[in-house]
Order: C-alpha cells, then structure tokens, then sequence
C-alpha cells in the first residue's frame, strides 16, 4: 500500500455503505461487534475488566451515534470512540493493565483443531505483544491491523502522513522484537 | 512467526468471535443501550416532576416567601440540566475527538477535580467548626419544643458534636484517598501525553 497516496485520499462518505445515514444500534451491533470486542481486548487482558470497557464502548458509540455525520465511514467513527474510551479507561485504572489473557474463542469451522491452536497461540502472542506497545504505536498497529487504510488512519488520527509512517515504522519495529522474543 | 506481514498478521487478529461470542455481544450491547435509554427518560421524568411539585407548592401558597424559594429551586434545577448537558457535550467531543484532544480533555477534566477536592478538604474543618460555634451561640429555641428539650439534653449535644466530627473526618478521608487516585491518574495522562509528543507527530491541520 503506498503510504503517501493514501494518507492524502479521502476516506469515503460513508464508506460502509451506510451513506450517511445512522442504521438502528443493533445492526451497528451486528457489524461492529467484533471491532469493538478486539480493540477492548487488546486494551484490557483481565475479563472482568474488559466486560466492563466493552460496555463502555457500547454505551459511548449509542451515546455519539447523533454526532456523527457522515464525513468519515461509520467504521472510522466507531474505532475512534471504542479506542479513545478504551484508553480514558485505562488510565483511570490504577495499576498498570495485567498482560494475563484468556484463550479468545475462535472459529471452528475453517480450521481443524491444529491449526487453531497455532493460530490461537499466535493471537495471544499478537495481543500480548500489542498490549506492550507505548499508547500511540499501538492505536497505530491496532487500526492497521483491523484493515484500516493509512488515509483513514491519518484522517482519524489528525497527523500527516510522514508522521504516520514514522510511527508505524516504530510500531512494526517494536511489534516484531516481542514477537520474536516470544518466539 | 518470522517474517513479518502486517496483512498475514491482519488476518489472525481479524478472527470472528463465534456465535456464542457474538450472542453475548449483542444482548451485552442491547443492555447497555436500554440502560441509557431509560436513564434518559429518567432524567427528563424526574426534572419536570420536581418543577411540576415546585410550581404546585408555589400555587398553593403564593406567598412572596414560597415564590422565591419556589423559583430559586427551579433555577438550581435548570442550571444543574444545563451544566449536566454542558458536561455530556464535552465528553462527546473528547470521544469522538483525536486521542491528543481527549487526553488534553481528560487532563483539564482532573486537574480541575483535583483543585475542587483540595478546596474542600481544607474548607470543610473551618466550615464545621464555624457551624458548630454557631449552632451553640444561637439563641436558645423555645424550651418547650422538641428541638429545645433536646439541645438542653448533653447527650444529645454531644451526640450531634460526634455525628459530625465523624461526618468531617470520613469526607477527609475520602478526599484524601480521591486526590491521591487522582494524582495518580494525572501522573498517568501526562506520561500519555508525553508518549505522544516524543513520537514528534506533526499535525496534519
């Protein structure tokens, strides 16, 4: 992905194909459930804590809906309000996030049970990994990693695209020293 | 996991919680909505019952005293749901702000939180001992009233003295204890906010 011409395109009105227009909170639910379900976990490793940030998100995305106009796609708008309060929750924690994690459940239907364990124990080194990274190199990784383009990611996160590129490049440095040493 | 590919990586971190996951999801998130929903209705129910109870007592007894008292309680009342609203809008703009603006935000948010707790910490012993000096140096009630015979009662002097001393002293403690988390959370949001800046991020406005 070239860095420089995406950073600068645009992101789409509505890019979701929603158009502008907010759909009802439980089809919202239904698509971007599991986003949000994953930027809470790669904030939060204890459960109990992260049922409680999830119903977080939950409750500030049904709280913002009304604000959002259309000027980036509703993917954007929800990862932005699922990442800033997941990380107003973490500081109001006072220890520091635990990097314990349980075993997320999969999909059974595209794996047989070896490759699951592998790719289950590749997850949980990610989010370890993840969860190690300083507070601006992760907000990075975490929306690369859910497919965002470098534009949007420029667009939500207000920086330029060098900028960017220089903290990605930090980011995927970073990210691959834990993942080796975890090797 | 040697070679290093975002979108390989991409994949594994995109994997679909299962049905189960996604059940638990969706009535967690239907939940939460008919929560707010409520706390909504709520709201807007209890501001115009306690204006409606207020207006009543006003028309019931329209004396120069109770209209006074009547219109400063739906003032408080007015100025409580704007600076609630005032408060709700701020935090929609640091949620849907960048994270620099949320953190400046969240900053401001207990700094300001911090200074209201220190203010009432010192505040609060003065307060009560000038209440207290003014409670004994009011003129007597009528010896005859129930609050009369029970000012004349020690114990029951005594007992109010230790209700509020208590009272005093588990505020402190409470704001002792707030200031503290307080601080911490504010040594936390700077180390942020300074994480933020050591990446020498150029704003793209």
């Amino acid at each position: 992905m070239d860095l420089q011409q995406t950073a600068t395109a645009p992101a789409p009105r509505g890019g979701d194909g929603s158009n502008g227009a907010v759909p009802p909170f439980e089809r919202i639910v239904a698509d971007y459930g599991p986003l949000i379900s994953r930027i809470a976990t790669s904030y939060e490793a204890d459960p109990t804590l992260r049922e409680d940030l999830t119903q977080q998100i939950f409750l500030a995305v049904w709280q913002a809906l009304p604000s959002w106009r259309g000027d980036s796609s509703l993917k954007t708008f929800i990862a932005r309000v699922a990442q800033n309060r997941s990380i107003s929750f973490v500081t109001k924690q006072v220890r520091q996030p635990r990097l314990a994690e349980l075993p997320e459940r999969l999909e059974a239907d595209t794996l047989n049970p070896e490759e699951e364990a592998i790719e289950m124990n590749e997850r949980e080194m990610l989010l370890a990994a993840t969860r190690r990274l300083p507070l601006p190199q992760r907000e990075v990784i975490i929306l690369v990693l859910e497919g965002f383009s470098y534009g949007e990611i420029a667009q939500m996160l207000e920086i330029a695209p060098n900028a960017l590129a220089l903290r990605l490049s930090r980011a995927k440095a970073a990210l691959k020293s834990m993942l080796e040493q975890g090797q | 996991m040697t070679d290093f590919d975002l979108d390989r990586l991409g994949d594994v971190w995109r994997q679909q919680p299962d049905p189960a996951e996604m059940e638990r999801l969706r009535r967690s998130a239907i939940a939460v909505a008919r929560r707010a929903r409520l706390g909504a209705i709520v709201d807007v129910v209890a501001a115009i019952a306690v204006a409606a109870v207020v207006i009543l007592l006003v028309v019931a007894n329209p004396k120069l005293q109770t209209m006074v008292m009547g219109s400063g309680a739906i003032l408080v009342l007015l100025g409580s749901n704007i600076r609630l609203r005032r408060l709700r809008r701020i935090e929609l703009k640091g949620l849907t702000g960048t994270t620099e603006e949320m953190l400046d935000q969240s900053i401001a948010r207990v700094e300001t939180t911090l200074r209201h707790h220190k203010f009432t910490l010192y505040a609060t012993p003065p307060l009560f001992l000038a209440t207290w000096l003014g409670f004994m140096m009011a003129a007597a009630p009528r010896p005859d009233s129930i609050f009369g015979s029970l000012r004349a009662t020690p114990w029951f002097r005594m007992s109010l003295m230790a209700a509020g001393f208590a009272a005093v002293v588990g505020l402190a403690i409470y704001l002792i204890i707030s200031i503290r988390r307080g601080r911490r959370e504010l040594e936390r949001l700077n180390a942020m906010r300074q994480a933020y800046r050591e990446e020498g991020d150029a704003p793209a406005r």
